[in-house]
């Protein structure tokens, strides 16, 4: 059946102090292990054991894990992504602490992506016998889950051909240069199900983080959430608004570190035989930001 | 108590002790290209022309590298002055957004002058 979800997004961060108190106290993960100069979180309706890993030292992606349903997903993978000619090597049990063996490769636009099925299952916080809806303690804005990321990459429709070759995502919305057969692809929003997008692919430099992204519920819990930041002197780079986009409604913000956060409530169940949405270049401002209706410059340009 | 001033401009702007440049210019009412404000991202770099100051956070390699430790790159966000320091956009100017953030700020710079002076002995000047 092939790539679930984002499973982790591993992170570089220049002080742990900080992005601790950040991901702890501001997010609300729960820090499940930690080793060498390595945090491993979960949010609180994730069982797999870890969702995010943070690195001290520098800053942006280390990798992103990717987790499948049966273990034959990964030799799948591994075949697609050798055809497409992208070398791929095995990474064995225990490479990262939890996480069953699988494969590692890097992608045509330079970011280091790993494929596993296995992870040690530590539950959720309510756990699953007549579960309550949600843990009463909870830190902060107390997010349920890792949702997305968005990476830049010099040429976005070559990854889009590969996320559709070798992971089997299908766009749900695109930027193209205009609805001609032979537009360029600026950007792209991909899943393998009915998440509105797991990641998405905007035109810029290789090997860049432009955000990941934690789920809420509704524009309520996004409103409390940019209310937190105020509170813990978070940068906000924009919202909440909305995003044309997906409809999500969101915050972009920022780390301690200066990765850019997202916290992204709704949008729209996505299908397959859905037809895809495409924005062009004149209402691309509405696309990404549905209120300002402009992009701000930080849109394109900052990234980690 | 550190001054910056803008080049070519001349705009003075004083600093709260610990301050970073760009906390500084924004509390004074200037805006100018920043992005993600801690560090990260390398979009809100100027350089130093004169002057000295440190990071008051690691600041990763790939955000300033080895040469530009020493080239005068200024990362405005991180870059707390240790003495007046005077900066030059690149490729910009500061724009002045709040007038009233400007008049508090020129307020306070000539309150700590003041203050400094009377604190002084007679015929020296004396900046902290």
């Amino acid at each position: 059946m092939g790539v679930m979800r984002l499973g982790y997004a591993h992170v570089r961060v220049t002080d742990m102090a900080e992005a601790k108190e950040h991901y702890a106290n501001t997010m609300g993960l729960y820090e499940t292990h930690a080793e060498g100069n390595k945090v491993y979180y979960k949010a609180w309706d994730e069982w797999d054991h870890h969702s995010v890993v943070l690195e001290e030292g520098g800053v942006g992606l280390v990798k992103f894990g990717w987790k499948v349903e049966n273990s034959s997903d990964i030799d799948d993978i591994e075949a697609k992504a050798t055809a497409f000619g992208v070398t791929v090597e095995r990474m064995s049990k225990g490479e990262n602490p939890e996480i069953g063996d699988g494969i590692r490769f890097t992608t045509p636009s330079d970011h280091v992506f790993e494929v596993y099925h296995e992870a040690t299952c530590v539950g959720t916080e309510v756990g699953t016998h007549n579960p309550d809806a949600f843990p009463r303690h909870l830190v902060g804005v107390g997010v349920p889950a890792l949702d997305h990321s968005l990476i830049t990459a010099e040429d976005p429709g070559l990854m889009d051909r590969f996320l559709t070759a070798v992971f089997d995502f299908y766009p749900t919305e695109r930027v193209q240069t205009s609805l001609d057969s032979d537009a360029d692809i600026i950007a792209t929003w991909m899943t393998s199900n009915n998440q509105i997008h797991q990641l998405a692919v905007l035109a810029g430099p290789n090997s860049k983080l432009h955000h990941f992204a934690f789920r809420l519920g509704d524009w309520v819990e996004v409103g409390r959430a940019a209310d937190l930041f105020s509170m813990d002197d978070v940068p906000i780079d924009i919202g909440p608004t909305r995003h044309g986009i997906t409809r999500g409604q969101t915050v972009y913000f920022f780390d301690p570190s200066g990765n850019r956060n997202e916290v992204f409530a709704g949008g729209y169940l996505a299908y397959r035989d859905r037809p895809m949405s495409v924005w062009t270049p004149e209402a691309l401002g509405k696309g990404v930001f549905y209120h300002a209706r402009e992009l701000n410059d930080a849109f394109t340009s900052v990234l980690t | 108590m550190p001054t910056v001033t803008i080049h070519p401009t001349g705009e003075v702007v004083y600093l709260e002790p610990g301050e970073t440049v760009l906390s500084g210019l924004y509390k004074a009412g200037f805006a100018y290209t920043v992005g993600c404000r801690r560090g990260g991202c390398a979009v809100c770099k100027v350089d130093c022309r004169s002057g000295k100051f440190d990071y008051n956070h690691p600041v990763a390699d790939t955000v300033i590298t080895d040469a530009e430790r020493h080239d005068g790159t200024c990362l405005s966000c991180r870059a707390v002055p240790r003495t007046d320091v005077t900066i030059e956009l690149r490729g910009e100017h500061v724009r002045l957004v709040s007038t009233f953030l400007h008049q508090i700020n020129d307020m306070a710079r000539q309150r700590a002058e003041a203050y400094a002076a009377a604190s002084s002995p007679a015929g020296t000047t004396h900046k902290e």
